[in-house]
């Protein structure tokens, strides 16, 4: 083909391809409440509620670390991810973020454990296998200060380990006694023998949630308000599936996101608080322990340096309640919690 | 004009302005780029500002790692730059890097004498050649019980990634001497090892050490890895660390200094080599 009648063909192709649908990205990563999204594409829920809508939705796995980055440099419209990274990651980057749905919170899938029969007040002082300055660290200095041994926190010595090797490199090595990470390397983990959990996120119920993040400048597009009700839409149905009298099937293509089986994928389900309904999630949205746990979050990541070298207070970086009140400074919000998409999809609106 | 021709022959001043050009129009975009961001979201962290890079740079140059800045006592710079994050980081990464180079130099012995003496290579140099082909980072989990996490499993992750490529391009150099040398070493009367040090190694020394010159980016390659698996301190787990809060201002002066010492490392070698090997051209 000639150079010039290329030109054509791709002057042929333009209107066609500029004339599309709206396209929307959804970043998420391997983890028990997130795989649903990889099922919402998969099985064509989410197509026909982005159909509806008269938007086109991509969902795109990435590891989690990336997801935040393709989020903060604005690659990406939608991102799964914690309530401590969303205020950390893209609020904290100046990246104005609302939560638009609340998919649960970890009930035990996040653990502190330990060799020997070691105990908290033990640890200090003791290497800990960790993944640095993540909800993994929150939760054992939670722990500790649950305890009475916040003031050990300072001598907590972390070694840390990158998340895909962290199983491998705790069970290899007996001389490391501790160890902090999450499911599906915390079942892995507690197989082996004298092995016991001293502390987990069951203990800390509510504080560390699982989001889905958009930007709130998308979500104030005529095309991004119809895009969170397609992905909110679609989110639903989904747990519909999941709790109906014959979820297996659904739960076993959910498992597969994470080439999990279904056992597992079970096992991972239960220490993990879904919010199967909207009106479940509309609730703890709304409720008033959500600004205790961020009041405690936003401590924490200051207290880490986590809202950036430059932020002198932790109230620079303001988050917005369900109720319009606000933590931190209010011309300063960055990080937003919208129950309005989950109250839609409870009164049957989307 | 003929200045596109094999046989054009630029003046010094154009050719200096050119070898300078790419660094200028990167670092120009660069500036432009993250000047549009930061007017857009003053709180932009994924480009941050020059001004911005230096006053983090000059904060890890002087202030030490760790959380909380403790109480503040008044030092001289010196003193306060060998206690800094900077220092502690890169005094962390150069000893293992030291290290590792260091024991590629018995890896260069190895694949000498596997080249010298026939029985050594058909021993030694099928299975080298197979495991040159091994990805060692998926291997890591075997790595963790042999070595453990400390470490010895850094700087063996290393020499597994980089050893067999030096073992088998010494093969290379020492068979690419001429045979007739070694049978007149040997019709005049020397040794085995006299031939296979004085001779052969002599000869191939300078290329070997531009091999493992070549080869200094692997090592710093696997060290990076292994830093950002399992550590608690170095140049690569700082950036890890900073990754998770998307510390760039940090992160891109750190990646320019790691650039900058791995230069220096190199120019270094490649100085000592014309020092110590004057009668050697390429």
């Amino acid at each position: 083909m000639s150079f010039g009648r290329f030109l054509i063909l791709l002057a042929a192709l333009a209107p066609a391809t500029f004339a599309q649908k709206p396209t929307f990205t959804v970043g998420w990563s391997v983890y028990v409440g997130w795989n649903p999204y990889y099922y919402m594409q998969k099985s064509g829920i989410l197509k026909k509620w982005a159909d509806k809508y008269g938007v086109s939705v991509k969902v795109q796995r990435f590891d989690y670390a990336p997801s935040l980055d393709a989020f903060v440099a604005k690659n990406i419209d939608a991102c799964a991810m914690t309530n401590m990274e969303a205020l950390d990651m893209p609020a904290a980057a100046g990246v104005d973020t609302t939560a638009i749905i609340l998919g649960d919170y970890s009930n035990g899938n996040d653990a502190v454990m330990v060799r020997g029969g070691l105990t908290l007040a033990q640890i200090p002082g003791k290497q800990v296998l960790i993944v640095e300055k993540t909800v993994s660290q929150y939760l054992i200095e939670r722990g500790m200060a649950m305890n009475g041994l916040e003031g050990q926190i300072k001598k907590m010595k972390y070694l840390n380990t990158s998340d895909s090797d962290i199983a491998a490199a705790f069970m290899t090595n007996p001389d490391k006694q501790v160890v902090v990470t999450w499911k599906p390397m915390a079942s892995q983990i507690a197989k082996a023998k004298d092995v016991r959990t001293v502390f987990n996120s069951s203990q800390i119920p509510g504080e560390i949630l699982d989001l889905l993040v958009v930007r709130t400048e998308v979500l104030k597009r005529p095309d991004g308000d119809k895009f969170a009700k397609a992905i909110t839409g679609a989110w639903y149905e989904v747990m519909g599936q999941m709790t109906s009298a014959a979820p297996d099937k659904a739960l076993t293509a959910i498992a597969e996101g994470s080439q999990d089986t279904l056992a597992s994928y079970k096992e991972q389900l239960s220490t993990t608080h879904m919010f199967y309904t909207p009106q479940s999630a509309v609730q703890q949205v709304s409720a008033p322990d959500l600004k205790q746990t961020m009041d405690l979050v936003r401590k924490f990541c200051f207290a880490h340096a986590l809202l950036g070298d430059k932020t002198a207070s932790p109230d620079d970086v303001g988050i917005q309640f369900a109720d319009g009140s606000t933590l931190g400074k209010a011309d300063r919000v960055r990080l937003r919690f919208s129950p309005a998409y989950m109250q839609a999809a409870s009164q049957g609106k989307l | 004009v003929n200045f596109l021709r094999i046989d054009a022959r630029p003046a010094r001043i154009p050719a200096w302005a050119l070898s300078w050009f790419l660094f200028a129009a990167g670092v120009s975009a660069y500036f432009f780029a993250a000047q549009a961001r930061h007017r857009e979201n003053p709180d932009e962290r994924v480009m941050p500002t020059v001004s911005q890079m230096a006053t983090a740079f000059e904060a890890a140059a002087t202030n030490p790692p760790g959380d909380q800045d403790g109480a503040e006592s008044p030092k001289s710079w010196l003193e306060r730059f060998r206690s800094s994050m900077l220092a502690t980081d890169t005094l962390a990464t150069a000893r293992r890097f030291l290290i590792s180079v260091a024991l590629l130099f018995p890896a260069v012995l190895l694949g000498l004498h596997m080249a010298m003496f026939p029985y050594l290579g058909a021993f030694f140099l099928r299975f080298f050649q197979f495991f040159d082909k091994i990805v060692a980072l998926s291997l890591l989990p075997i790595l963790f019980i042999a070595f453990g996490i400390d470490e010895l499993s850094k700087i063996a992750l290393i020499l597994i990634g980089v050893a067999p490529t030096v073992i088998l391009d010494t093969v290379n150099l020492a068979n690419s001497v001429p045979r007739e040398q070694i049978v007149k070493g040997l019709t005049l009367g020397a040794g085995d090892f006299t031939i296979a040090y004085r001779i052969v190694l002599k000869q191939i020394w300078p290329r070997v050490m531009n091999s493992i010159r070549l080869n200094l980016k692997a090592v710093m390659l696997f060290l990076f890895a292994g830093e950002m698996i399992a550590s608690t301190d170095g140049l690569a787990y700082r950036i890890a660390l900073l990754r998770r809060h998307m510390g760039m201002e940090t992160i891109l002066p750190y990646v320019l200094w790691v650039a900058f010492l791995l230069f220096a490392v190199d120019l270094g070698m490649s100085t000592l080599n014309k020092k110590l090997h004057p009668w050697f051209v390429e």
